[in-house]
């Protein structure tokens, strides 16, 4: 193909007199703003492409007749810009008379008051009156869910709906054009808006508020506790605000969460599931000896994934001194794909990041329901299709009609074919690629036609996903929790580290819990426990939880600091939002001899040789820079291994004839900690399709039970009409401390015992 | 060339006030002072100021009236601060001083805000609307003292007036289907590229077909051109058509299609290729019931046996045509020749009849021993046809049978010579010529640079300024040309460059095939001759040229029948306004036109694209985004698509530099 000028060519600019260099690009804008220069606007909104409504940030440009507008605008070089004089600050003065017309003046009661744009700049342009005026109208205030629109306070600068387009993909909010009457509408209020509270977040006025939050603080009484949400491996920038409650619970108590939506995101799990707190606990010494009792005694330490990098290496630590077995179902199964992955990649680390991902021209996703496992994945699949037209490939044996905007190919395979759909994946990627000779035989060697009958992946279909990627680079491959629970998962990853290796693919490996990468990297797990228990918010004899419901209390992830590391290779800070006034883990170590006084004294001593850095809590960095880049702890470095990875035969795929379960939190919820929350839906219904019903024996409304890995569920069923096929989707977070134990495969059969109204 | 009596429209300003009418001077611009022939206008205004036909004005209400319009048109907007609050404060103020309440305030209050939406709105409509407010401010001035002086209503203002409104742009007014560009433009920079189809498809249903084949006329009215370079308004057309193909997503009307009236009207089209679709479309969306007689075995038209499948992939086309087949109203005959015994059944059956059969005969190129059935002669509509009907649909066999590893000489310079060309190399022709009367230049000019310039790469020898005089057979095979070569003599007197015959400048070429393609013809075989059909001096329908009915009542022709070989746009514009006029016939028995589509008919008479005018508000320097094309050796041996379109960020970057030039302009009837 032609060749494309891809060296960016720098442009120097005067922006007030000050010599600015930049990329060709560059909108006036962002130079001004990556120079500390001033330029004020009302609906700008970093994230999204300029939306160019209010047309405040207007600049003179010299021999340039007019107003330019800065924020779309791209700089010429040698441009001499001039951001403001008499007649600019006149115009903008005007904007702001005409944003003022007949705004309710009802600061007084409004949530935004305090960090209103409208008022910060309605006070700068020095407009204090109304000078004219337009007929008033009457809108009513709309109830979308956990959000309420005030059309009346809502000045169109359709930040909300730029956003819910091109980062969330919700498509959900559009512009009722209307002239003077124009106004926001929810045109998916009740099906397919994922209620993430984006729109509410970049809101610049009173419009959009959290339906929860409404009327119940002013913006500057709340405290902003930076944090990193801790329901999945996004582990997103966030903040807790909080102020102590009332004057007969004078508890400090989380308001609301919010982000800094400048830059980055938040799904609805993080902004709405805030209150997971373990209110509980005190101090109970003889239950603290009870605790070190069993310690002592214990063969096996069993955790969870939810659980930061520091307590993860305290139990490493107390492993090499104690010889205990450590167990992290929710991890051992990725640890053991990740390292298989490795032996071929030769590097610790997948090379993909989100980054990347929303900035590719081709992505195939494999093994995740990606929607539901990780929201912010999905945000930058939205991103790469709406801004780069990226073609993207959802491979997966469920449909999900949520996503039929993003992805330009679903390739549907059978349950239980991981495996042969990763060999026919690393066979089309990497025709024409070179390839050692032995991995070439591999590769002839395969089965192609048995394998595509099996998997029921079609050669066409790996044709068209062949032609689909048009372009010569920029590709990601996005894996995820159901290959790392496979029966063949590290012949899975050792096919996916072909791809990563040799073509050019960029792997993401998405960790199915919190901080499954920062446990995978830092504990050496063993594959089963023995003897005595310990588990530390999860089931076993002695239990540690941060749920409230154990035999010792232990502070949730909003009551603690630490780091997580991230699905994005990145080791981030979090702070203590609410006191907690238990025991921690590291009360526990300490008791038992380890000498460190708080548990973020271990930040600085996460392993260096497995990419962590030595910087301590205290100086780990946590914002984002005025030009968007991300400045949030660190990133880990990837490290070489040996490539000793060999790959074996595809063993012979599995059938799952019959009604198939797919373990599966939908929407908001995560674990048992997003059950807890107030205001997240919990609904914990086994959903499938009419067809599911008929090969289940099942219809609407009954009841079943059924026993998956040793956890009974009980379940009412009910047929969702999105879905096809015989798989139903079946939730997990309710099942308290049980629900961290996804190691299997998410794919089952169990036996489904239809219930007697009698039985209920 | 008007008379006006008034008028600040562009740079002029003319004031007949109180001059006897033998004194008046005239405008220089086709303004419509006669809205119809049997309507006179009282005022023309719009974005470039105000011209005013009659005495008796009310300048006020007309000032109120068409900030009204703007509050219309913003019903379909809203989108900036300056515009959305501006232009109801305007609508506001205007009414209060018109209604006899206002005060001098309000004029002061009026300036200012109209100063800030001439400087700071989105669209070029919110930055035009106050000038001709300001102009009647101004000129007309003791209308508004007296108002406001008295405290009373102007003097028409419980008059009955029309006051008829239209929003263009420049593009849009020269795209023969006057397709709104800055909307689809707009819903690709807002990343909406459903609302970016839906825009395309108001007025023109082969998005996807237009996104790559359009010579884009609208691209040479793009204000842009005024400030750097024109939009690449073409293309961008593709993203909401992709959208919706890639994604796999329900059709994107431009709104719900009306359900089929079942009433036992019913219409007919004959050819389904780019007019006949787009007026069976917007049948359709009426929901009234239209069948298409196709004489070919596949549907499209010339766009599908003509266009070659590198620049037109048909899974691509196909998609435009399964729009148009899956509306419920629309049943497809194809293989259904029509002649003019049918045409006659067909004229007794249906309601109305809308011609839409194209141009397939190729013209002959005048030369000496010119005979169709010498072996190695070959039309260009036939060579295409053999070419695509079987690179797309694999009926018939490989064009390679004949051309491979033959000399091949066309004679053209248009858009089907440049395919036929470009076909014979992919079909693996030795060698390839095109002889052409005229020069480099106008070739460019007649086609596009990118055409030009890629079958040059490809190894098409380009002989200039040559013509051929005398075909040479053995046998009836054919052998060789005699050609003659012309030079270019100045007009000493400055007229156009002649074309001389150079004394001994003829050769020979020795070929294989010659391939006409100088231009084609209307097959008219199927129009009955008791019918008397009255036709154009080039040999095709003759209407009007505004509502497409031919010389026969119930008969109508849109696309190259009816104009003669033009463009696909050409053909969509003339279909979907036969439509229009169609849906009314059937039910009237009348002719008729809406006033949005006289309003049309004025403003492309007045043309709204200003070549002088001077850009102010945006950068200069942007340059126009061009989108990646296949390389030389990687396409021609085969069809794969040359031009692979924008990337994301690509068409976001093209989009961003569109400047909105919507204008509303208003007739005072």
């Amino acid at each position: 193909m032609t060749a494309r000028k891809s060296e960016t060519k720098m442009i120097t600019v005067t922006i007030d007199g000050k010599s600015c260099q930049a990329e060709l690009g560059e909108t006036i804008l962002q130079i001004a703003r990556a120079n500390g220069i001033y330029i004020p606007t009302m609906c700008y909104l970093t994230k999204v492409e300029p939306i160019a409504s209010c047309r405040m940030c207007v600049v003179n440009v010299e021999g340039v007749d007019g107003l330019i507008l800065s924020c779309q605008e791209k700089a010429t070089d040698g441009a001499v810009i001039t951001t403001n004089n008499e007649e600019i600050f006149k115009q903008r003065q005007n904007i702001m008379k005409l944003y003022d017309v007949n705004h309710p003046l009802e600061c007084g009661v409004c949530d935004k008051s305090g960090e209103c744009d409208l008022q910060n700049k309605t006070m700068e342009f020095d407009v204090d009156q109304q000078s004219f005026t337009a007929r008033e109208q009457s809108r009513p205030v709309e109830n979308w869910g956990f959000i309420s629109y005030d059309p009346a306070l809502c000045i169109m600068c359709e930040k909300c709906v730029h956003v819910c387009n091109e980062v969330i993909g919700d498509e959900a909010l559009a512009i009722s054009v209307g002239g003077y009457n124009s106004t926001i509408i929810n045109t998916k209020q009740d099906q397919d808006c994922s209620q993430c509270g984006e729109c509410m977040a970049v809101c610049p006025v009173g419009a959009l508020v959290s339906t929860d939050f409404k009327y119940s603080s002013n913006a500057w009484e709340l405290e902003k506790i930076p944090a990193s949400c801790s329901h999945c491996s996004a582990a997103c920038q966030m903040y807790y605000e909080v102020k102590e409650g009332s004057i007969d619970n004078p508890q400090p108590k989380i308001y609301r969460a919010t982000n800094n939506y400048e830059f980055s995101s938040l799904c609805g799990a993080g902004r709405f599931g805030f209150d997971f707190e373990n209110r509980e606990a005190s101090r109970d010494p003889d239950a603290f000896s009870r605790a070190l009792d069993a310690f002592r005694k214990a063969e096996t330490i069993s955790f969870s994934g939810t659980i930061s990098n520091e307590e993860a290496l305290i139990l490493q630590k107390f492993k090499e001194k104690s010889g205990v077995k450590l167990i992290c179902d929710e991890v051992r199964g990725y640890q053991r794909f990740a390292e298989a992955f490795s032996s071929v990649t030769g590097t610790t680390l997948y090379h993909g990041d989100l980054k990347k991902l929303s900035q590719s021209k081709g992505v195939v996703v494999l093994g995740t329901r990606i929607n539901d496992d990780a929201p912010m994945v999905k945000y930058h699949l939205t991103m790469a299709s709406k801004r780069h037209r990226a073609r993207i490939a959802y491979m997966h044996p469920l449909e999900d009609a949520a996503i039929q905007n993003i992805i330009t190919q679903f390739m549907k395979y059978e349950v239980g074919s991981e495996e042969g759909v990763a060999a026919l994946l690393a066979k089309t990627l990497l025709e024409g690629k070179a390839v050692p000779d032995e991995i070439r035989a591999y590769l002839d060697d395969l089965d192609i036609g048995n394998l595509s009958a099996e998997s029921n992946i079609g050669e066409e279909e790996l044709d068209k996903l062949k032609k689909s990627l048009w372009k010569k680079s920029g590709f990601t491959l996005v894996a995820g929790a159901d290959l790392y629970g496979h029966p063949q998962a590290e012949n899975i990853a050792r096919l996916l580290g072909l791809i990563e290796h040799y073509s050019e693919f960029d792997v993401m490996l998405i960790p199915p819990a919190t901080n499954a990468l920062g446990v995978s990297l830092i504990c050496d797990l063993d594959d089963s426990a023995t003897g005595y228990t310990v588990g530390y918010n999860t089931t076993g004899d002695y239990v540690l939880s941060a749920l409230g419901d154990g035999d010792l209390d232990m502070p949730a992830l909003n009551q603690q600091e630490g780091t997580f590391s991230s699905v994005d290779k990145r080791v981030v800070p979090t702070h203590v939002a609410l006191p907690y006034h238990g025991y921690v883990l590291n009360d526990i170590l300490n008791a038992l001899g380890f000498k460190e006084r708080y548990t973020i004294g271990y930040t600085g001593k996460l392993p260096r040789e497995k990419g962590f850095s030595s910087v301590v809590f205290d100086a780990l960095p946590d914002y984002y820079d005025i030009t968007g880049e991300e400045h949030r702890g660190y990133l880990l470095k990837s490290t070489a291994v040996e490539k000793d990875g060999r790959l074996e035969a595809v063993a012979a795929l599995p059938a799952y004839d019959g009604a198939v379960l797919y373990q599966c939190n939908e929407g908001a919820q995560f674990s048992a900690f997003t059950h807890k929350t107030e205001q997240l839906k919990s609904d914990s219904r086994l959903k499938g399709s009419a067809q599911f019903a008929t090969v289940a024996k099942l219809k609407e409304g009954d009841s079943v039970k059924f026993v998956l890995q040793g956890v009974a569920y009980q379940r009412v069923f009910t047929i969702d009409t999105s879905l096809k096929g015989t798989v139903a989707i079946n939730p997990t977070f309710d099942r308290g401390l049980s629900s961290a134990s996804v190691s299997y495969y998410r794919f089952s059969q169990p036996k489904l015992e239809k219930m007697d109204s009698k039985d209920e | 060339m008007s008379a006006v009596l008034f008028s600040t429209w562009k740079d002029e300003f003319i004031d007949n006030r109180g001059k006897a009418s033998e004194e008046w001077n005239e405008s220089a611009f086709k303004l419509p002072e006669e809205y119809t022939a049997d309507r006179r206008s009282k005022a023309f205004i719009g974005w470039d100021g105000v011209a005013i036909f009659q005495e008796d004005i009310d300048a006020v209400r007309l000032a109120t009236e068409y900030a009204a319009q703007y509050q219309v048109y913003s019903e379909a907007c809203g989108r900036c601060a300056p515009g959305r609050w501006g232009g109801r404060i305007l609508y506001d103020l205007l009414d209060k001083i018109a209604r006899g309440e206002g005060s001098q305030a309000d004029v002061d209050h009026l300036k200012e805000v109209s100063e800030t939406m001439m400087l700071t709105s989105k669209c070029e409509i919110g930055r035009t609307v106050p000038k001709p407010i300001l102009d009647l401010m101004e000129h007309y001035k003791e209308q508004f003292d007296k108002a406001i002086d008295l405290q009373i209503p102007s003097k028409h203002y419980h008059k009955e007036i029309n006051y008829i409104a239209k929003v263009t742009a420049p593009c849009t007014d020269v795209c023969p289907a006057h397709v709104d560009i800055p909307a689809y433009i707009e819903g690709v920079r807002d990343m909406d590229f459903s609302d970016s189809l839906a825009a395309t498809r108001q007025t023109m249903p082969l998005a996807h077909t237009c996104g790559r084949v359009c010579p884009h006329p609208c691209e040479d009215a793009c204000r842009r051109i005024n400030l750097d370079e024109p939009i690449s308004i073409m293309e961008l057309k593709r993203l909401g058509a992709d959208y919706e193909t890639d994604h796999h997503l329900p059709w994107q009307h431009p709104e719900p299609p009306k359900a089929l009236r079942n009433d036992g009207k019913k219409v007919a089209i004959i050819g389904a290729g780019p007019a006949g679709l787009t007026a069976a479309y917007y049948l359709a969306l009426e929901g009234i019931k239209v069948d298409i007689f196709e004489e070919l075995p596949v549907l499209g038209g010339e766009v599908a046996v003509g266009v070659p499948e590198y620049r037109m992939p048909v899974d691509k086309y196909n998609k435009d045509i399964e729009l148009v087949t899956s509306m419920d109203a629309v049943d497809v005959y194809t293989n259904h020749r029509v002649d003019a015994e049918r045409l006659q059944e067909i004229d007794a059956e249906y309601d109305a009849t809308l011609l839409a059969f194209g141009t397939r005969l190729s013209k002959k190129v005048r030369a000496e021993n010119e005979r169709p059935d010498m072996d190695g002669y070959w039309g260009a509509i036939d060579m295409l046809d053999k070419v695509n009907l079987w690179t797309k649909y694999a009926i018939g066999s490989p064009a390679s049978n004949e051309l491979k590893d033959k000399v091949v000489v066309c004679v053209g310079g248009g858009f089907t010579s440049m395919d036929v060309v470009r076909c014979s190399i992919r079909e693996g022709a030795k060698k390839v010529i095109m002889i052409y009367r005229r020069d480099e230049k106008t070739i460019i000019r007649n086609t596009t640079y990118e055409e030009y310039h890629e079958a040059v790469e490809e190894g098409v020898e380009f002989i200039f300024h040559s013509a051929v005089e005398k075909i040479y057979d053995e046998n009836n095979q054919l052998k060789k040309l005699l050609v003659n070569k012309f030079e270019l003599v100045p007009d000493p007197n400055g007229g156009r460059a002649q074309l001389v015959k150079i004394e001994d400048g003829d050769f020979e070429i020795e070929c294989d095939y010659l391939i006409p393609a100088v231009s084609q013809a209307a097959d008219l075989q199927l129009i009955p001759e008791a019918w008397n059909i009255e036709m154009t001096s080039w040999g095709t329908l003759l209407t009007n040229g505004r509502d497409y009915m031919t010389s026969r009542p119930g008969l109508f022709a849109a696309g190259d029948c009816e104009y003669g070989p033009m463009t696909i746009v050409n053909a969509v514009g003339q279909a979907k306004r036969a439509a229009s006029v169609i849906s009314r016939y059937i039910y009237s028995g009348n002719i008729t036109l809406t006033d949005d589509e006289i309003m049309e008919d004025h403003l492309s008479k007045l043309k709204v694209y200003d070549k002088k005018e001077k850009i102010t508000g945006w950068m200069p320097g942007i340059p126009r985004v061009v989108s990646e094309k296949l390389e030389v050796n990687e396409r021609k041996d085969n069809n794969a698509e040359v031009n692979l379109g924008f990337t994301g960020e690509e068409a976001l970057a093209e989009a961003e530099r569109c400047m909105r030039c919507y204008y509303i302009s208003m007739v005072a009837v």
